[in-house]
């Protein structure tokens, strides 16, 4: 008698609420994932500067924009390979002709002398001699950017 | 079909929880919280033809010939040891500290007489960009409104910009 209770009596926990709690959080951690990490570089150690504002969403997903890092030595850093100052010319170089034509193909012609309406994120190490950073902004600039966004820690 | 009515249909969730489960830890194991990075936007353009502030007289009105001979509020940042900032002259004054340095140029940006059309800072080749930052920083928290239209260009050696001490 006491065998055949024991056979018939099924314990099944309610799994629903507790596929619902995982479900949230896979939910909550899919939105807050960054794969790219915005051409992130942990080499570079930025300097700390109290006003540096975060960055807008919106202009995050509105504007086009070139990420350079450059680390200590006024190397540029770009997609995890350090360039040579002249492959780093010749980079930006080739990112602008390539801004160019998307706007040539978008909405129109876009003069040699033209400001480009892309802007450049400039992640510079906090002991990058500033030779080597006015040097890759004037590169910059020869090739028609002007608007720079320089990042900064908010907080030690 | 009575019968069919009163029959329970089980969905087995248990492989649905273990897939949950998995796609969980790879999130958690994947999840890099970003870096409270902020930043400084500004418009930087190639320094051109200056005039001093202090040394013309201020116009009434913008003339056609602003473009060629900018009034300009120069400041210069000399290199000390080791890259650190060493001297700092505000239209060919030398300042004290960063709170001189915002106080001077709080005046110069809400002064009705004196005006400028651009910002020049005229830096060492040598000083490092966390120093550089410490005077952007003050720009960008001028009030009623940061300075954020700035030219750079580099200290030339006949300039005092020469190689660190």
């Amino acid at each position: 008698m006491s065998a055949s209770m024991n056979n018939d009596v099924r314990a099944e926990p309610n799994l629903t609420p507790l596929l619902d709690v995982v479900f949230q959080l896979i939910t909550f951690f899919m939105l807050v994932i960054n794969f790219s990490q915005d051409n992130f570089d942990s080499r570079i150690k930025l300097p700390v500067a109290g006003s540096a504002r975060p960055q807008d969403d919106a202009a995050k997903l509105g504007d086009e924009r070139l990420v350079l890092n450059v680390d200590k030595d006024g190397h540029m850093i770009f997609n995890g390979q350090v360039l040579s100052a002249d492959e780093a010319t010749q980079k930006i170089k080739l990112e602008a002709q390539i801004a160019r034509q998307n706007i040539k193909t978008l909405k129109g012609k876009v003069e040699q002398g033209e400001a480009l309406p892309a802007r450049i994120v400039i992640r510079a190490d906090r002991d990058t001699p500033f030779a080597a950073l006015f040097a890759l902004i004037n590169t910059c600039q020869t090739n028609g950017y002007q608007k720079f966004d320089l990042k900064a820690m908010n907080g030690p | 079909m009575k019968k069919m009515r009163g029959m329970e249909i089980e969905i087995p969730i248990t492989p649905m929880l273990d897939m949950a489960f998995q796609l969980l830890t790879f999130f958690i194991l994947t999840y890099r919280p970003a870096p409270m990075e902020g930043q400084f936007s500004m418009n930087l353009l190639p320094a051109q033809k200056a005039i001093d502030i202090t040394k013309e007289q201020p116009k009434e009105e913008s003339t056609p010939s602003l473009d060629a001979s900018l009034r300009t509020l120069k400041t210069v940042l000399r290199a000390g040891g080791n890259g650190l900032l060493g001297e700092v002259t505000l239209a060919d004054r030398p300042i004290q500290g960063m709170d001189e340095l915002k106080k001077e140029l709080e005046g110069f940006v809400n002064d009705p007489v004196v005006t400028f059309d651009q910002a020049l800072i005229k830096v060492d080749p040598h000083l490092k960009y966390s120093e550089l930052m410490k005077v952007i920083d003050v720009f960008s928290s001028l009030k009623p409104k940061p300075l954020t239209k700035l030219s750079f260009s580099e200290l030339g050696p006949d300039e005092g910009g020469g190689p660190p001490q």
